[in-house]
């Protein structure tokens, strides 16, 4: 992965973060919706796990550090994400991309709310897991319809595509 | 289907074993409080930095649902006769954000106390994780940590934290937060406990208490609350009564929190022991008091 690869990666993360805080969460209340889960799942699909479970464990800390939750529970959770996106990585149509997308990431909003279950011993945050699942999975589905087709396209970019990999010469046998 | 290699594999279980460590650090202790209290200040400046772009764009969103009813064209309307009369001093003035301070200030008057306006400028991530809303006003205009939040109308919720120039407030609809109510028919007091988007769920004291559909709960009594005394939270929607006698309502709130704006801080209480107090920057709030007649919110 290039520098300006993991560059890009991380200013796409910190903007998904700002604009899941200011923007998709306040307008999608009372369904949880969450922009950077699809983005790391959007970018696990073209890159593999290994991109998938560095971006999404770094965002998940990221996201964590700025919450009230414990920290590692979002670190955690986005990590499975990535890692189970990138192992199904492969040519597919944006549509079932995009369906891809929002089951991964509808049974991470569920892992996780059982996760912080289990920690805080509190019964509310395991109905509001459950209640949100089904209109959580949809509503990622319609945002997964327009994230993968932008990361595809920034990620195939010749600017951030990795350099292809040297091949090695092949010399005939010399003759006299 | 892409099989791992064994570095990824390594460095799966490594990041995940990184995870649980945190997750029981972070448990187990305060040790990793001033990394929460960094990155809350480092977002809270990005979301603050950034308002200027989402806040305009995220205000135009909610208002779509109302932009064909009946409430927007009564105001342009008004807009219009307002502008005939020449009454409207300042046409430039943004009509939302002048009917917000008027709330507060009357809310400020009922109350008799200092209030800090401020601009809902971030949400918190929901997913069954905090209900709770980024202020643009922190320690620098006064905000502590514990103080209540209004929005003029009803209770919002409570500081949470406060860094120098942002907020954040735990909503009272926090389905783990509890709010301590009184019926204000029967005076009856108990608990409101958050449900998120469906409100609250009351629970009397006293089992055999009676509560009807229609009746207003206000925050109270005084000094049995965390909460400035007297503030609406909501109004009952419906009564049930279960087989051993106990009696839970439904509470519909007088506030709803998809579409807060514009909030006062009431500069009541609080303790600025957990408040980050570092050094000034950013843009300060002059508080409304009760007493003067032109205050003006410096923004």
């Amino acid at each position: 992965m290039t520098r300006l690869r993991v560059v890009a990666g991380l200013a796409a993360m910190l903007t998904a973060l700002v604009l899941q805080a200011g923007l998709v969460a306040p307008v999608t209340v009372p369904v949880p919706v969450s922009l950077p889960a699809v983005l790391i799942a959007a970018v696990a699909l073209v890159d593999g796990p290994a991109a998938g479970l560095s971006l999404g464990f770094a965002a998940g800390l990221i996201a964590d550090l700025g919450s009230r939750h414990p920290a590692g529970v979002l670190a955690l959770a986005w990590l499975a994400l990535g890692l189970a996106a990138g192992q199904l990585a492969g040519r597919r149509s944006v549509r079932a991309d995009a369906a891809v997308v929002a089951v991964l990431c509808a049974a991470t909003a569920l892992g996780s709310g059982m996760l912080l279950t289990v920690l805080h011993a509190d019964g509310a945050t395991a109905v509001a897991a459950l209640r949100g699942l089904v209109p959580a999975g949809l509503a990622d589905a319609v945002l997964a319809l327009a994230v993968v087709p932008i990361v595809r396209r920034f990620l195939n970019a010749d600017a951030l595509r990795p350099p292809a990999p040297l091949r090695e010469l092949v010399l005939g046998g010399s003759r006299g | 289907m892409r099989r791992l290699t064994r570095r990824q594999r390594t460095a799966a279980i490594v990041l995940a074993g990184l995870s649980v460590c945190f997750i029981t650090l972070d448990l187990g202790g305060g040790s990793l409080q001033s990394a929460h209290a960094g990155m809350r200040g480092t977002l809270g400046a990005l979301y603050r930095g950034t308002d200027g772009v989402v806040g305009p764009a995220r205000r135009w969103v909610q208002g779509l649902p109302t932009a064909g009813s009946d409430q927007a064209e009564v105001r342009r309307l008004q807009h219009e006769v307002a502008q005939l009369h020449g009454q409207l001093a300042d046409r430039a003035a943004n009509t939302a954000t002048t009917a917000a301070l008027q709330k507060l200030r009357l809310a400020a008057d009922r109350g008799a106390y200092s209030i800090a306006p401020a601009r809902v400028i971030a949400l918190g991530s929901g997913q069954g994780f905090d209900w709770t809303v980024t202020l643009d006003a922190g320690s620098t205009s006064g905000i502590r940590t514990g103080q209540t939040v209004t929005d003029g109308d009803g209770l919002v919720g409570r500081v949470l934290r406060a860094d120098s120039s942002t907020s954040v407030v735990l909503l009272a609809a926090d389905p783990r937060s509890g709010v301590g109510v009184r019926d204000l028919r029967t005076g009856q007091v108990g608990i409101a406990s958050g449900s998120g988007p469906a409100g609250f769920q009351f629970v009397p004291l006293d089992p055999s208490a009676d509560v009807r559909v229609g009746d207003r709960l206000a925050t109270g009594p005084t000094g049995s609350t965390s909460y400035v005394a007297g503030l609406s939270v909501g109004t009952v929607t419906s009564v049930r009564t279960a087989g051993d006698g106990t009696t839970t309502a439904q509470v519909r709130p007088t506030t709803s929190s998809t579409s807060l704006d514009l909030v006062g801080v009431i500069m009541v209480g609080g303790s600025s022991a957990s408040s980050a107090s570092s050094a000034p920057s950013g843009t300060t709030r002059t508080p409304i008091d009760p007493g003067s007649s032109d205050t003006v919110a410096q923004r």
